[in-house]
């Protein structure tokens, strides 16, 4: 018999079942507050986008008084999604199947056919079905129950342990959008990101400008709050240093990289602000998007930052492995990325999740205990206790 | 109880504005609890002048979570009877009758409630509001607040240093935007617009500060004219009436006296006991009421203070004017008894 298959605290099943990511999908994604975009997504009246969060399909937009309205994407007649992706509608919405048509108040306005097809139909009673919506720290977030509550409930504890930024201050970096599909379950993902052991050896050449020995990392309830200092050699002089204008006052820098449950990252330090979105696809395929602010400030500003901060940054990135002992160029291991050393790491283990050879050897104390609660509140939702 | 008057002492008094007066009220000790006020809520005060007895609604101008004690700020009004009583004769030492606070037109701050409040108040009208204000910003922390005050120039803005020390200490969470309608060409006051606090300004004050929290909440506060213009705009950007909470003071209300009624017989339930009530055609059911010897609580008498407010069980009634009640209490069968007049010839009228 090879010994139990577990990782940590969930079973390898966890990892790699399409029972388990169903479960996952019923019970964490489709019932908490759910990213869906930056503020600016939706900034003008009209305007929305629709966004899965789990089971669920939602769209925001945006009304005329420029409050943001969420409904579920299901037309009430025969159920066709009403949105696509994004867009601008004007004042109403209409069903692309029999053109039962919505005003942005979620109300049903009319009916083709109404009178002869549908005598003594309920309008009042055939309106979208609404969502719950706010903007936090520059975000949109929804969530599938109509009187969801304060999202403070949810978010109000980690707040504190967040980066002092005023995410809404800062604009986003054009063009830096990136999107990554992985090859790995989204807990791999997640458990990486939140891994404090691997920073000082897979990244030793990547991310040595932060001071991994002094971080300060634990959950606030299901959020994990992360913030580790700039190490010395960086910190002096940072503002010559910084690879972008600096956002953070002298006195509070550093940087803060909590992941928001369920799966969304945050990268917030001394010169840039960062989404990093990770949704599931399938047991063992998970895409992560990837946005970025910076200050608000003219492009000769970051011209000039990056030219002088040039060398010291072509001296202190480099590949964990040389040039020689890589297989070739494009490994990622030799990429000075620490983004593609993560995503090589994490596909790498994924991979070895199929052998029935497959056992966690020990688990760091510290640096790992992120990884072992992660794994408990997932569990602790998908069993109800959450 | 409400219904109740109590005498309290007044405590202090002093000038805000040219014409315009607040006065402090000292509550002892066994009395706090009744006076426990809730921000937006107003007093009704009693007085006997030329051997009348007059009642009026003052909002409470401070907040019941800054420490601060119970105090009314009363503008005077051309020709108001009270308004200029109060102001010309009211002293400290006086007492008052008072009757406990009350009033619909509220904001109940919540510890986790994120909202975005947008006031929009002119002349004293501010007198609820910035009990409001002042009360999300202390108890209501994730929560901010966009002001629009009209006024006609600069010395006749009702809190000025308040509001500007409220700015200075809640930076990140309260605009306060001055729209004034005859600036003084030699005052060096900054303020936001010239005009009214009308449609454009409403969309302007909403364009330029967008809601951040997305539970939006619009208290409008002014002269009946301008509340219906601000209403109106509101409405046109498609804010839902749920989300509007309005209170009307002086000036113009809309009345409508096109409806003549009829006499009726009404059933009134009042402290938990029943009586039949004669009302002849072109009484209101208040009136009638007391007529038949009744005490059943009133104050303004002008629909706006909504002290008057009964639940119509049974009938129908035409209400002159409705200020004191929003559209779902209508619909949840709230009447205001100073403004209703039969218009079927039976009812069934219950107090609560
Ligand atoms: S399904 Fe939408 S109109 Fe028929
Ligand atoms: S007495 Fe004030 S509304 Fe009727
Ligand atoms: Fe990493």
């Amino acid at each position: 018999m090879p010994p139990q298959r577990r990782m940590h605290i969930l079973p390898v099943d966890a990892y790699v079942s399409q029972d388990w990511f169903d479960l996952e999908q019923e019970r964490i994604f489709s019932r908490v507050w759910r990213y869906a975009g930056f503020a600016e997504d939706v900034s003008e009246p009209g305007q929305y986008v629709s966004v899965q969060a789990g089971l669920n399909n939602i769209f925001v937009v945006m009304g005329r008084d420029r409050r943001l309205r969420a409904f579920h994407n299901i037309c009430r007649h025969r159920g066709t999604q009403l949105l696509r992706a994004v867009g601008k509608t004007q004042k109403a919405i209409t069903c692309p199947y029999h053109d039962w048509t919505y005003d942005l108040e979620g109300r049903l306005i009319s009916v083709p056919e109404e009178d002869s097809e549908f005598k003594g139909l309920d309008k009042s009673c055939l309106g979208l079905k609404p969502a719950s919506i706010d903007l936090w720290r520059g975000m949109i977030f929804v969530h599938p129950e109509a009187e969801a509550g304060s999202i403070m409930d949810w978010f109000g504890e980690v707040e504190p342990h967040l980066g002092p930024h005023k995410v809404e201050e800062l604009v986003e970096y054009p063009d830096s959008a990136t999107a990554h599909e992985i090859k790995a379950n989204w807990k791999i993902v997640v458990e990486n990101y939140i891994d404090h052991y691997h920073l000082a050896h897979l990244h030793a050449g990547t991310l040595s400008m932060y001071d991994h020995a002094r971080a300060e990392f634990g959950f606030v309830g299901p959020h994990f709050a992360f913030w580790e200092p700039l190490a010395p050699h960086y910190l002096e002089n940072v503002e010559e240093k910084a690879p972008q204008p600096l956002i953070l006052p002298m006195d509070q820098l550093g940087a803060s990289v909590p992941m928001l449950f369920p799966g969304l990252g945050l990268g917030e330090n001394e010169s840039s602000w960062s989404t990093f979105h990770i949704v599931p696809l399938a047991p063992d395929l998970t895409r992560v998007e990837i946005r970025n602010r910076v200050k608000n400030a003219p492009a000769r500003d970051f011209e000039r930052q990056q030219s002088r901060s040039h060398r010291f940054w072509s001296k202190h990135i480099t590949g964990k492995y040389g040039a020689g002992d890589a297989g070739s160029d494009a490994d990622p291991m030799a990429s000075g990325d620490f983004l593609a050393e993560d995503i090589y790491v994490c596909e790498q283990q994924q991979k070895s999740l199929q052998s029935p050879y497959f056992e966690i050897g020990a688990s760091a104390e510290r640096g790992e205990s992120p990884v072992r609660q992660h794994q408990q509140i997932v569990l602790d939702y998908v069993e109800g206790r959450r | 109880m409400h219904g109740d008057f109590h005498g309290l002492r007044v405590k202090e008094r002093r000038e805000e504005i040219k014409g315009a007066v607040t006065v402090v009220f000292e509550v002892p000790a066994h009395l706090a609890e009744v006076f426990a006020w809730r921000p937006g809520q107003h007093l009704t005060l009693r007085f006997t002048l030329k051997g009348e007895e007059v009642r009026r609604s003052y909002s409470i101008s401070t907040s019941p979570f800054s420490g601060d004690p119970l105090q009314i700020t009363v503008k005077r009004v051309e020709g108001g009877l009270l308004s200029n009583h109060i102001n010309d004769r009211v002293r400290v030492g006086n007492a008052i009758d008072v009757m406990p606070p009350f009033g619909t037109f509220r904001l109940d701050p919540g510890e986790r409630l994120r909202r975005t409040h947008y006031f929009f108040g002119a002349g004293s009208g501010i007198t609820p509001l910035v009990s409001m204000l002042q009360s999300m910003l202390i108890a209501e922390p994730y929560s901010v607040a966009h002001l629009v005050y009209g006024n006609r120039s600069a010395d006749t803005i009702l809190f000025k240093a308040r509001l500007e020390d409220l700015r200075a200490r809640y930076p990140e969470r309260l605009t306060v935007s001055h729209v004034l309608s005859r600036p003084s060409m030699w005052s060096s006051f900054s303020f936001w617009r010239r005009g009214l606090v009308d449609k454009a300004a409403v969309e302007a004050a909403i364009a330029e500060n967008p809601p951040y929290a997305q539970d939006t909440q619009y208290y409008i506060c002014g002269p009946g004219k301008m509340n219906q213009t601000v209403r109106d705009a509101l409405m046109g950007l498609d804010v839902p009436a749920s989300r509007l909470h309005m209170e009307s003071y002086g000036g113009a209300i809309d009345v409508d006296d096109t409806i003549a009624g009829v006499a009726a017989e009404a059933r009134i339930r009042l402290d938990g006991r029943t009586q039949t009530v004669t009302i002849p055609q072109g009484q209101t059911i208040l009136q009638a009421t007391r007529a038949a010897g009744l005490s059943p609580p009133f104050s303004c008498q002008s629909g706006v203070c909504g002290a008057c407010r009964a639940k119509l069980v049974d009938g129908s009634v035409h209400m002159r004017a409705r200020l004191a009640l929003e559209d779902e209490e209508i619909a949840d069968g709230a009447i205001l008894t100073c403004q209703s007049i039969a218009t079927t010839s039976a009812l069934s009228v219950a107090f609560e």
